[in-house]
């Protein structure tokens, strides 16, 4: 189910896992961890600064700082400039999937 | 690693600084090459990393080109710092970096070389704050970078032949593309055609995009803009509405798409700040995008020994920027008197016209997508325009009624541009609104003057600085 938004052309090593919000999801060395939390099903990744309201990834590219994320317990890192690690332990702010 | 001089300090590892990087260093010049992303190539040439895999895509011969500066960068003697952000220009060419969010450090500069590139301009509309509105460029990254599609369907909206680009990807990754949603009329400014000599590979690959999206079945929606994003918590619905010739909405003809992801685009600004932090005069001008580096011709700035070159001194595309590293690059080498005369005049003679057909090309499309000041003034109250702090269209209104209306006064009551981004996604926004609000010109105004840090920086990277 988590495959369904990577793209079949691609060839992929072997998958890793990474924790999201304590559940375990697979990821592909080299790929961004907002684009394994992307294909995931998570989209709701950081509370707006003032009015509290949910947002995602928005420039996809380091730009605007919506796309916050806690990673192995350090907050406010760009998931579209980091990239997945084995075991890397990853907090939104709600999740998102059921 | 440890390099703390370079003879020539190249900033940003898209085109313009790959192709400048290659003719420095085939010339025995010492050259430090940086950009704050995991990868060489900056966005144009993003590729499915080798770590991920291989990816079943062909180039067109400008990216051809593009690979060849890549593998060049790699074979050759340069200095590449990926991961790596500057955090202030100094006097005497001295650069504060921050390598890996970890290590600051300052590297001494003979020249720098500004190739920052451009990013993404909006239009603010009800609910873009949303999860599940993303831009287009975020669009490209999901699936060149990472391999990945942002949702099985998606949905674009806009202005401008990114849109299409954007729209292409998609459906070339397999994706399922709803709509496209585009603000101008195809044919509203022909007259600037004119401006269209010689752009025969850039026509080309522009017909081919529209043909694969054609022959995709995919609806292209003419003089239509996006008017509200809904959803509970993520983006569930997009409304959509026809505009006339001048941008207004004609009313009852309205159209709802359910779709779970919307990409956005409305062109590109160019990245300046780091050349207002270094001291360069920026100008404002609507045939290259807006706010520029000033240069002469051979691209150094009014800072003696800083050159500008891509996107951030117009927006014209991947062939300008390859056109400007070469002539940044022949001009430092002519400088550090590593060419020749003649050879130098001769070389400069064939790039500096070709740069003329460039800027040409993207005075085209800067005027034809130029965001019109109605589209602005048409943003409903509630609207949020600075995702950082939260300040919407209203409150915009209301402080500059009450005087606060340059870049630099807003932020007293508003906080617009002291957020994380710093202005970054605002910044243009809030210039093109303050000018719609107040009919003053960009021009007469002065844009927020920059200070290092530029980006957010840890309290940690700062105490690893030690000197």
């Amino acid at each position: 189910m988590t495959d369904e938004l990577r793209i079949a052309a691609v060839s992929r090593r072997p998958a890793i896992h990474i924790r999201v919000n304590g559940r375990s999801i697979a990821a592909t060395p080299g790929e961004t961890v907002l684009a394994a939390l992307t294909a995931a099903g998570f989209s709701t990744l950081k509370k707006s600064n003032v009015r509290g309201e949910a947002r995602g990834a928005f420039c996809g590219m380091g730009v605007c700082y919506e796309c916050l994320v806690t990673v192995n317990g350090v907050p406010k890192q760009r998931s579209c400039m980091t990239e997945v690690q084995d075991n890397m332990e990853i907090q939104t702010y709600e999740p998102d999937p059921s | 690693m440890n390099q703390t001089q370079a003879d020539v300090l190249i900033i940003g590892n898209g085109f313009a600084g790959i192709v400048a990087a290659n003719r420095l260093a085939d010339a025995a010049v010492d050259v430090v090459l940086l950009d704050e992303n995991l990868h060489i190539g900056g966005q144009l040439l993003r590729q499915v990393p080798e770590r991920l895999g291989r990816a079943a895509s062909h180039a067109d011969h400008v990216k051809k080109a593009g690979r060849r500066f890549i593998a060049g960068v790699k074979a050759k003697k340069i200095t590449v710092l990926n991961r790596t952000r500057v955090l202030g220009i100094y006097p005497g060419h001295e650069v504060l970096i921050e390598e890996n969010e970890k290590k600051v450090r300052t590297l001494k500069a003979g020249r720098i070389i500004l190739a920052t590139g451009g990013r993404e301009k909006f239009l603010p509309f009800p609910g873009w704050t949303m999860p599940g509105v993303i831009s287009g460029g975020a669009v490209q990254v999901l699936i060149k970078s990472s391999g990945v599609l942002p949702a099985r369907e998606i949905l674009v909206g806009g202005s401008g032949l990114f849109l299409f680009s954007v729209a292409y990807e998609c459906l070339k990754a397999g994706g399922r593309v709803r709509a496209v949603l585009e603000r101008t009329g195809m044919l509203d400014k022909l007259p600037l055609a004119a401006q269209l000599p010689r752009q025969w590979p850039k026509l080309i690959e522009g017909a081919r995009f529209m043909s694969r999206i054609i022959f995709s079945g995919v609806p292209l929606r003419f003089r239509t803009r996006v008017v509200e994003a809904r959803g509970r918590g993520r983006l569930e619905q997009v409304v959509a509405a026809k505009v006339d010739g001048s941008g207004k909405i004609i009313p009852g003809r309205e159209k709802t798409y359910e779709t779970p992801l919307l990409a956005v685009s409305h062109g590109f600004a160019a990245n300046v700040e780091l050349a207002q932090m270094a001291g360069c005069g920026i100008e404002f001008l609507d045939e290259r995008g807006g706010w520029v580096a000033v240069t002469d011709d051979h691209l150094e700035t009014s800072v003696p020994g800083i050159y500008a070159a891509g996107e951030i001194t117009g927006i014209a595309g991947a062939l300008k920027s390859i056109n400007e590293g070469e002539i940044a690059a022949l001009a430092i080498l002519h400088k550090m008197e590593k060419c020749a005369e003649s050879d130098f005049k001769a070389r400069m003679k064939k790039l500096l016209a070709a740069r003329r057909r460039h800027l040409q090309f993207g005075k085209y499309f800067n005027l034809l997508y130029r965001i019109p000041a109605a589209d602005y003034l048409a943003i409903p109250d509630e609207t949020l325009v600075c995702r950082c702090e939260d300040v919407t269209m209203g409150e915009l209104r209301k402080a500059v009624a009450n005087g606060y209306d340059t870049p630099a006064t807003l932020k007293i009551p508003l906080r617009t541009a002291m957020g994380d981004c710093q202005g970054r996604t605002c910044g243009p926004i809030i210039y093109d609104i303050l000018a719609a609000l107040t009919g003053r010109s960009q021009a007469d105004m002065t844009p927020l003057v920059v200070r290092p840090p530029v980006k957010p920086i840890k309290i940690d990277s700062l105490a690893s600085f030690s000197e």
